[in-house]
């Protein structure tokens, strides 16, 4: 039975240690694919720290991450229980919620460029009053050319692909107890004291994992998006997150050690976080 | 308090039409076997299923449209339905706390309902941190918690192990006693049901065959499925000019003589012979299988007295102890 998993190792020491072990050794070095990498020590994170565009890249991260994952997780659950029954054409609207997050990113990302062109793209079309302004009576957002509309406009495109969460969330809700819920409407409980007191707590344990995977998973979530629809841009920096400052440090400018040093950064605070948000959920769970 | 009234109420999963009047401190109990529609029927009550037709009544309340919050009934599931992540002292509150009842009040309800049940030491609790029997103990104690009007218990002892199960049929029926009320309890156990109710309806296929109090169903069962239903092993249903009858008596054509395995005589002269194909020692009692003239037939003795296996002996069965029906109609004549 042992030899089943010879497979499994070999994938796990090939894709997931060694590469872990170079990164780290490369953050410590200066390495440009042309000379042999040279020991720096800890020369690549004293660069980070004054670098302006990293600091940029990390905050840009950060709020991502602040807001996309809870707004994901909102959607989803939202989704979940709205779907979760079944009903008529509650089959094709579970497909339709979950399909976008099977769609390729880079074909997904082209979509959206199409969506937020500010001209001809239907989003601004629907928007757009008859005086140049939006019907709520604003400039109409400007996707992929203001800084914080483009960044809306990341966040706007992680939201639809939140599918997986979402057929994990409709088995959770399925999983639940029946009795507990006609125990509640014998009890008289309202729709609101379910959801808070019943549906929510049950389904805490899911929820929190979704959180803690989603927040690591929202670090790679924004690549894609600022490479194909933003470009990293508005200029200089405002959609450039760790990860796109990763894969131009290192696949641009080909400094691989300094790329390396980043992704590190990138890594301790994904477990800081994931750590803060572990104790926050075990506190909830049985 | 109130009582429940049941009008030829019919539903999905098969309630045939069924009337149903319970008083108003009377523990009834709905006895009958799977799919008989017990548990249907309770639902139907509660509110967690439509009636198709027909109308039900808490006290005055025609209750029939109503949503289950509106209804004033209390539930104590199978499984007992307890809040897992919730204390047993929120999750007996629950009731009140939803209906937003001012919090010093639901304190001392709480307490209260718990004393009652003897589970107030358990109130910090969680669910997964208590037994069996005491899990269903909180679950009585919220069923209490609100003084709702009818209180419907679902089989509430089928998780519980037998030794328990005879203490706690004792404690639902003393706790009925002091608090009182209309309660309804399901159950596929006849002896639960003889112990417990004040009144037994027992169901079969979505109808009540009989309603009445144990004595009554033990002693006068108006069908046949009544009569092999309570009893264990069940009683003795024979043709009435099979092998097996009282002497000097001559039932008309198509009647059946039932008699349970205690009146069955054994060894007296003149009766016709049987012999004995199986049999169950139960401790003191035996319950010897007798096959007479084709027909199966099963009697209850005294162990010291029980005879070999293959031996053969006299049957019979006295004019008073028995019971007849009609085999067309099933139904007592």
């Amino acid at each position: 039975m042992k030899k089943l998993l010879v497979p499994y190792v070999i994938g796990l020491v090939g894709l997931v240690f060694v590469p872990f072990g170079v990164t780290i050794a490369m953050a410590f070095s200066e390495y440009d694919l042309i000379n042999p990498p040279v020991w720096i020590g800890f020369a690549n994170f004293v660069e980070l720290w004054g670098d302006g565009v990293f600091r940029t890249a990390l905050m840009n991260s950060l709020v991502f991450a602040a807001i996309a994952v809870p707004l994901r997780l909102i959607l989803a659950l939202a989704l979940a229980l709205l779907l979760h029954r079944r009903a008529f054409l509650g089959g094709t609207a579970r497909t339709t919620a979950a399909l976008p997050a099977a769609i390729p990113e880079i074909a997904y990302g082209l979509l959206w460029l199409w969506l937020f062109n500010p001209l001809y793209g239907p989003i601004n079309q629907f928007l757009g009053g008859s005086d140049g302004l939006t019907v709520f009576g604003r400039t109409p957002p400007g996707w992929l050319t203001l800084p914080n509309d483009a960044r809306a406009g990341i966040i706007i495109m992680s939201l639809f692909t939140m599918g997986e969460m979402f057929v994990i969330l409709i088995a959770a809700r399925q999983a639940l107890p029946r009795d507990a819920y006609e125990l509640a409407a014998i009890e008289d409980a309202t729709g609101w004291d379910v959801f808070r007191r019943i549906t929510l707590p049950l389904m805490a344990p899911a929820l929190g994992l979704l959180l803690v995977r989603d927040t690591i998973l929202s670090l790679q979530l924004s690549f894609t998006p600022a490479l194909v629809v933003t470009n990293g841009g508005p200029p200089p920096y405002a959609t450039t997150y760790i990860s796109l400052f990763v894969y131009r440090n290192a696949f641009e400018y080909l400094r691989y050690g300094y790329a390396a040093a980043a992704t590190v950064v990138m890594l301790l605070l994904t477990i800081a976080a994931v750590a803060v948000q572990w104790r926050l959920v075990s506190k909830m769970r049985l | 308090m109130a009582g429940l009234r049941l009008e030829e109420v019919h539903a999905a999963h098969g309630i045939n039409g069924v009337d149903l009047a319970v008083g108003e401190d009377e523990l009834l109990v709905v006895l009958g076997p799977s799919g008989a529609g017990k548990t249907t029927l309770l639902r139907v009550v509660a509110g967690l299923m439509p009636a198709a037709s027909g109308s039900v009544y808490i006290g005055d309340r025609d209750v029939t449209d109503l949503r289950p919050g509106s209804r004033n009934v209390s539930m104590v599931f199978q499984s007992y339905a307890l809040f897992p992540h919730l204390t047993v002292a929120d999750n007996i509150s629950f009731g009140l706390v939803v209906k937003d009842v001012p919090r010093d009040q639901v304190r001392e309800r709480t307490v209260k309902a718990a004393t009652a049940i003897g589970c107030e030491h358990l109130l910090n609790r969680k669910p997964f941190q208590l037994s069996g029997g005491e899990r269903q103990r909180v679950a009585l104690a919220r069923a209490l918690v609100r003084e709702p009007d009818v209180f419907l218990l679902d089989e509430p002892m089928s998780n519980l192990d037998l030794e328990l199960r005879v203490e706690t049929r004792a404690e639902i029926k003393a706790l009925h006693r002091r608090v009182g009320g209309t309660m309804v309890h399901v159950t596929h156990d006849q002896t639960e049901a003889l112990v417990m109710g004040d009144r037994i309806a027992v169901m079969k296929d979505g109808l009540i065959e009989q309603l009445g109090t144990p004595e009554e169903i033990w002693n006068k069962p108006a069908t046949t499925f009544v009569a092999r239903f309570v009893g264990s092993p069940a009683m003795n249903l024979l043709p009435g000019d099979g092998p097996v009858r009282p002497p000097d008596f001559f039932p008309e054509p198509g009647w059946l003589i039932g008699f349970r395995p205690e009146a069955v005589v054994l060894g007296q002269a003149g009766d016709p012979l049987g012999s004995v194909s199986r049999i169950d020692v139960i401790g003191e009692d035996s319950y010897v299988y007798l096959s007479v003239g084709g027909q199966s037939v099963v009697a209850r003795v005294p162990t010291a007295h029980r005879p070999h296996l293959g031996a053969a002996i006299r049957v019979g069965v006295r004019r008073a102890d028995i019971h007849l029906f009609d085999a067309a109609t099933g139904r007592r004549t």
